[in-house]
C-alpha cells in the first residue's frame, strides 16, 4: 500500500480518522478506506475488479450543523482540513488572535464601528444587479433560460471584495495595540485594500508582492504607494510573497500584525476571513428575498484561494436546495500543467500552515500555478472549501485563460461592466451552466472585483488585431 | 433711457448707454427681459419695461422658458437643431413627472450605479484641520467616487440614455477629452444596447490609448477628429455637426451643465440626486443641514448636483473651486469664473476664457476634467447673484491635496476633486468649531496615478 499523502506532519500529530486514501499505484489495485461512518463505504465495480471506495454522499442537516460547530473549535479543523501547522513561535500569537477574534464577534461596539465603516467607507451594501442583457444572451431558441444576477462586489471602495476583510482585521490590529501591518498580495487588490485601511486607521503598512505580479498588476502597485504603503518585492509570485510576509511577521510578533487576505493559513485565519466576507452572502439572502421572494437556486464564484466564494456561499451552506459552484483557473488547460486548478488536480498536503488540497509534484514540491487572473494563481486553496468539496456540498469546475478573457469582453459589451479577470472565470462558466438550468432559475454570480486593472493585459493580448476589433482574441501560451 | 419696472415696485432711472455695447455692461438693477413700450420717444431714446427677476431657487422657474438663468444660458445653435432641442425639452419635462420613468431610473441608479453613495465622516482629515486649541470644522465626503465607473458622470449618462430610449433614438453620440465622459457614455450604451459613437481629438486619442481601448471594448465606435488642434473643443464641434445631420435617430449625450437649453437644466436635474441624498444623510447624521458645500468646477455638473438642493437655503454656503493651473497670472489656467468674460460658447451664454478678439483661450489644468474654457451658465448666474463663491487652486496645490487624502483616509481622489480638497487648506482656518463641511468627492483617482506619481515622485 502506498500512501501518497504529502504532508509535513509534525511528529506529535495523529492521523485523522476521517482520511481516505484512494490512490492507485502500479499494477495492483489497493484501496484503503478509512472512514468514521460505515455507510460512507460502498463497494463498486471497477475495470480491474471490485473495490471499496469512499464516495461523498450528500450531508444531512445534522451533519452539516455538527460540522459547523466543529469548524469553530480551537483546533480550526474542517473535517481533516485546516489546522495550525506552524512553528512553536507562532502558536501563542495565533491563540491571542483567536481570542481577540472571538471577543470582537460578540462586542456590539466593535460590530457597530465595523458596520459604519462598511457602510460609509467601503460603500456597502453592494447591489444585487439583474443582468438583463446577459440573461437574454443565454436564452435558448424558445426564449427560456435562467436569470443571471451579479453581486456587485466590484463597487466596493478599492474595487474588490478584499476590503471587507482588510478593514475588519485592521480594526482588530488596532484594538490589539499593533502599530504596523504586513500583508502579501497577488493581484494587488488585497494590498490596495490593506493600504487603504491602514491609511484610514493610521497604521504603518508593508505590502509584500512577487516581482512577476508587480509587473502584471503595475497599476495596483502605484495605488499602494500613493496610499502610503511600503511595497517590498520578492522573486516569484503570491506564494513567495506570502512566505516572505510570514517571515517578516514572525520576526516582529509584538508590533506586527499579519493581515491575511484570503481564507488560507493557520487557524484562526481561514475562519476570520470567511467570517468577515460572509456579509456578501448575508446581504444576498436578504436581497434575493426582497427581489423574488425566496433563495437563489445557484451560486457561482471564482476560486483562487476561496475568500470571495466562501463569502457568498457560507450563508447558504445549510440550505441544501442552493447549489454552490466554485470555478477555478484552468490556465492553458488542465492537461497542460499550466493552471491553478487546485481542487481539480491537487492532492492533500500542508501549506502555509493549513492542511488542504495543494498543487504538488511527486516529491511533494509545490507546482508553480498559472492563470491569466493573477488573483487565481495560488497552488493551495482554503481548507474550508476543500472540506465542502470533498463532502459534495460545493461543486468545482475550471475554465481556461481564453474562456475567461472571452467572458471579460462579453460582460463589457453586454452590460458595460468590466469584471476582474478573476471574476471573469465565474462568468465564463455560465456558458456551460446555463443550458442545463431550468427556465427562470435564479443564478447569483459573485462579481468579486472590477477589471480596470486588467484592461492593459487584455489590451496587450489584442494589440495584434485591427483597431475596433473586439471579437474573440486568442490567448497564446 | 427711461425705464419703469412693473408692479409692485415703480422706479425711474436714467442710464446712459455708450456704443459699442459691451457684453459686460452692468445695469443698475437686474432684469429678465426687455419689452419695448410704445411711447412718445425723443430721438435717441428708448422706452422699455423691465421685469424684475423672481427669487432664485428650485421652486421657481430657473431657468425660464428661454433657458436663461438671468442673462446666462439660452440656445445659441443653428436653426436645424432648434427642433431637436425643443423636442428634448418636452420629453424631459414629460418624463420628470412620469412615475414609471422615475421608478426605472431609480432602480438603475440603485442596482447598476450603486447609489445611494455614503456621506463619509473623514475623521483623520478633520483632525488635520484642527487648530492648536482642538477646535475645527468637521469634514464629510460625499462619495461619488464609489459610483460604477468611478465618478458622478454616470448619474447623468444613465438618465440621458434612458431618455433617448424613451424618445425612440437608437444612436448616441458624445464628445470626450481625456476619455472619462466617453467611457461613461459607452458604458450606458452597452447597458441599454444603444449604438454609440464617441468623437475624440486625434491628439487626445494618442495620449489616452487605454481609454480608447476601453470604449471599444464597451462596443463604442471612437472617431478621430483631425481638425483644429485635434482636442476637446474640436471634438465637440464635430459631434454637434453629426447631431445636426442625424437628428432624427440620434441623441447627443452632453456630459456637463454647459451647452444649449435644455442641457444645463437636464444635466443639473439628473445630478441633483447628489444634493437630495446629502440633505437626508445630513439630517440622519447630525440632525441639521450642512454649513458649507464645496465642489470642484470644470463644466460644473458635480457642483450643481450638490448645490442645487440647497440654493434656497441661504444659511448654506456654496463654494466652487476652479483650476488655476500654473497660476492665475500665468495665462495657463482654467479659472473661467475668476478670469473669464461673458460670451457664447457651445450654445450657451456664460463666462468664458476669451482674448480681446473674442477668441477662445486654450485653458490648462493638470486635471483633464477641469480643462474647459467655459462653465455652466447656472454657475455664472449664481456667481453674479452672489449666491455662490468661486475660488481657484493651482496644479501644485491640487497634487498636494491628492496625496493628503490618500495618506490620511486611504481614498485616492480624482485630480479634479483634489482641487476642492485643496481649498480646505484656506477654508478651514476661517470656520467656527464644529462647522459641518460637505465636500463632493466627485471621482476616484485611479485614472490619475501615473500623472501623480510623475509629479509627486513617490
Amino acid at each position: 500500500m502506498a500512501c501518497n499523502l504529502q504532508t509535513s506532519f509534525l511528529p506529535a500529530l495523529k492521523f485523522p480518522a476521517e482520511a481516505t486514501l484512494d490512490k492507485r499505484r502500479g499494477n495492483g489495485l489497493v484501496v484503503c478506506s478509512v472512514a468514521s461512518a460505515a455507510d460512507s463505504i460502498m463497494t463498486e465495480s471497477t475495470p480491474t475488479g471490485s473495490a471499496a471506495v469512499v464516495r461523498s454522499r450528500p450531508l444531512s442537516r445534522r451533519e452539516v450543523e455538527t460540522s459547523e460547530r466543529k469548524m469553530t473549535d480551537t483546533t480550526g479543523k474542517f473535517g481533516r482540513f485546516g489546522g495550525k501547522f506552524v512553528p512553536e513561535t507562532l502558536m501563542t500569537c495565533l491563540s491571542k488572535l483567536e481570542a481577540e477574534f472571538n471577543l470582537v464577534l460578540h462586542d456590539p461596539e466593535f460590530q457597530e464601528e465595523l458596520a459604519t465603516a462598511l457602510r460609509d467607507y467601503v460603500g456597502r451594501e453592494t447591489p444585487l444587479y439583474f443582468a438583463q442583457r446577459l440573461t437574454d444572451h443565454y436564452k435558448n431558441e424558445s426564449g427560456c433560460g435562467p436569470e443571471i444576477y451579479l453581486k456587485r462586489e466590484d463597487l466596493n471602495h478599492g474595487g474588490a471584495h478584499k476590503i471587507n476583510n482588510a478593514i475588519a482585521q485592521a480594526m482588530i490590529a488596532k484594538r490589539m495595540g499593533r502599530k504596523s501591518i504586513v500583508a502579501a498580495t497577488g493581484a494587488g487588490q488585497h494590498g490596495v485594500a490593506t493600504a487603504a485601511a491602514c491609511a484610514k486607521l493610521s497604521l504603518k503598512c508593508t505590502i509584500v508582492m512577487g516581482t512577476l505580479d508587480m509587473e502584471r498588476q503595475a497599476s495596483n502597485v502605484l495605488l499602494m504607494k500613493l496610499l502610503g504603503a511600503e511595497v517590498k518585492s520578492v522573486d516569484g509570485n503570491f506564494k513567495d510573497a506570502t512566505s516572505e510576509a510570514i517571515r517578516e511577521w514572525v520576526g516582529n510578533l509584538e508590533t506586527n500584525y499579519f493581515l491575511i487576505g484570503t481564507a488560507v493559513g493557520p487557524h484562526p485565519c481561514p475562519s476570520m476571513v470567511r467570517e468577515f466576507q460572509s456579509i456578501i452572502g448575508k446581504e444576498t439572502r436578504r436581497q434575493a428575498m426582497e427581489r423574488w421572494g425566496r433563495k437563489p437556486d445557484v451560486l457561482v464564484a471564482c476560486v483562487g484561494s476561496g475568500s470571495n466564494a466562501l463569502g457568498l456561499f457560507h450563508e447558504f451552506i445549510a440550505d441544501e436546495d442552493v447549489r454552490m459552484i466554485g470555478v477555478e483557473a484552468a490556465g492553458f488547460g488542465l492537461e497542460s500543467g499550466k493552471h491553478s486548478a487546485t481542487l481539480a488536480k491537487g492532492e492533500v498536503g500542508v501549506y502555509h500552515g493549513a492542511m488542504s488540497y495543494l498543487l504538488q509534484d511527486e516529491e511533494g514540491q509545490i507546482v508553480g500555478p498559472h492563470s491569466i487572473g493573477v488573483g487565481m494563481e495560488y497552488p493551495g486553496v482554503s481548507p474550508e472549501l476543500s472540506f465542502l468539496k470533498e463532502r459534495g456540498r460545493v461543486e468545482s469546475y475550471s475554465v481556461t485563460d481564453q474562456e475567461a478573457v472571452d467572458a471579460y469582453q462579453l460582460l463589457c459589451r453586454l452590460e458595460g461592466i468590466f469584471p476582474a479577470l478573476e471574476a471573469s472565470h465565474a462568468l465564463a462558466f455560465l456558458d456551460k451552466l446555463c443550458p442545463t438550468l431550468p427556465d427562470g432559475a435564479k443564478v447569483v454570480v459573485n462579481c468579486s472585483g472590477r477589471g480596470d486593472k486588467d484592461a492593459p493585459t487584455v489590451f496587450r493580448l489584442t494589440q495584434g488585431s485591427s483597431p475596433g476589433d473586439h471579437k474573440r482574441h486568442p490567448v497564446s501560451p | 433711457m427711461a425705464a419703469s419696472a412693473k408692479t409692485p415696485i415703480s422706479r425711474t432711472q436714467t442710464t446712459s448707454l455708450y456704443k459699442p455695447y459691451s457684453s459686460s455692461l452692468q445695469l443698475p438693477f437686474k432684469f429678465l427681459k426687455v419689452t419695448p413700450n410704445s411711447c412718445a420717444a425723443k430721438a435717441l431714446s428708448i422706452c422699455c419695461a423691465l421685469q424684475m427677476e423672481p427669487k432664485v431657487g428650485p421652486g421657481s422657474q430657473v431657468p425660464d422658458s428661454f433657458g436663461r438663468f438671468g442673462k446666462f444660458g439660452g440656445k445659441y445653435v443653428p436653426e436645424t437643431l432648434m427642433h431637436a432641442l425643443t423636442e428634448l425639452e418636452s420629453a424631459f419635462r414629460a418624463l420628470s413627472g412620469d412615475v414609471e420613468f422615475q421608478k426605472e431610473l431609480d432602480g438603475i441608479l440603485k442596482d447598476y450605479v450603486g447609489r445611494e453613495t455614503p456621506l463619509y465622516f473623514a475623521e483623520r482629515l478633520s483632525e488635520h484641520y484642527k487648530r492648536p486649541n482642538g477646535e475645527g470644522p468637521l469634514i464629510y465626503l460625499k462619495r461619488e467616487d464609489l459610483n460604477h465607473t468611478g465618478a458622478h458622470k454616470i448619474n447623468n449618462a444613465v438618465a440621458q440614455a434612458l431618455l433617448a430610449k424613451r424618445l425612440g433614438k437608437t444612436r448616441i453620440i458624445a464628445e470626450t477629452g481625456a476619455g472619462q465622459h466617453g467611457v461613461a457614455t459607452a458604458t450606458v450604451c452597452a447597458r441599454f444596447g444603444l449604438q454609440c459613437i464617441v468623437y475624440m481629438g486625434a491628439q487626445d486619442m494618442e495620449r489616452q490609448a487605454l481609454n480608447v481601448f476601453r470604449m471599444r471594448l464597451l462596443g463604442a465606435e471612437v472617431r478621430a477628429v483631425h481638425s483644429g488642434t485635434a482636442t476637446l473643443k474640436d471634438a465637440t464641434s464635430e459631434a454637434i455637426r453629426d447631431w445636426v445631420t442625424n437628428v432624427e435617430t440620434t441623441h447627443y449625450i452632453l456630459g456637463s451643465v454647459a451647452g444649449p437649453h435644455p442641457y444645463p437644466m437636464m444635466v443639473r436635474d439628473f445630478h441633483a440626486v447628489i444634493g437630495k441624498e446629502t440633505r437626508k444623510q445630513a439630517m440622519e447624521k447630525w440632525g441639521g443641514k450642512p454649513d458649507v458645500l464645496v465642489a470642484c468646477v470644470g463644466g460644473g455638473s458635480n457642483a450643481m448636483g450638490l448645490f442645487y438642493e440647497f440654493v434656497d437655503d441661504e444659511d448654506v454656503r456654496l463654494i466652487g473651486v476652479e483650476a488655476a493651473g500654473f497660476g492665475l497670472d500665468s495665462g495657463k489656467h482654467a479659472a473661467t469664473l475668476t478670469k473669464g468674460e461673458v460670451g457664447v460658447l457651445h450654445g450657451a451664454m456664460s463666462y468664458l476664457l476669451q482674448d480681446d478678439d473674442g477668441q477662445i483661450i486654450e485653458p490648462h489644468s493638470i486635471s483633464a476634467g477641469l480643462d474647459y474654457p467655459g462653465v455652466g451658465p447656472e454657475h455664472s448666474f449664481l456667481k453674479d447673484l452672489g449666491r455662490a463663491e468661486y475660488h481657484s487652486i493651482t496644479d501644485e496645490e491640487a497634487l498636494e491635496a491628492f496625496k493628503r487624502l490618500s495618506r490620511l483616509e486611504g481614498i485616492i481622489p480624482a485630480l479634479e476633486t483634489s482641487h476642492a480638497l485643496a481649498y480646505l487648506e484656506k477654508l478651514c482656518p476661517t470656520l467656527p468649531n464644529g462647522a459641518k463641511v460637505v465636500l463632493n468627492c466627485s471621482g476616484r483617482g485611479d485614472k490619475d496615478v501615473h500623472t501623480a506619481i510623475k509629479h509627486l515622485k513617490v
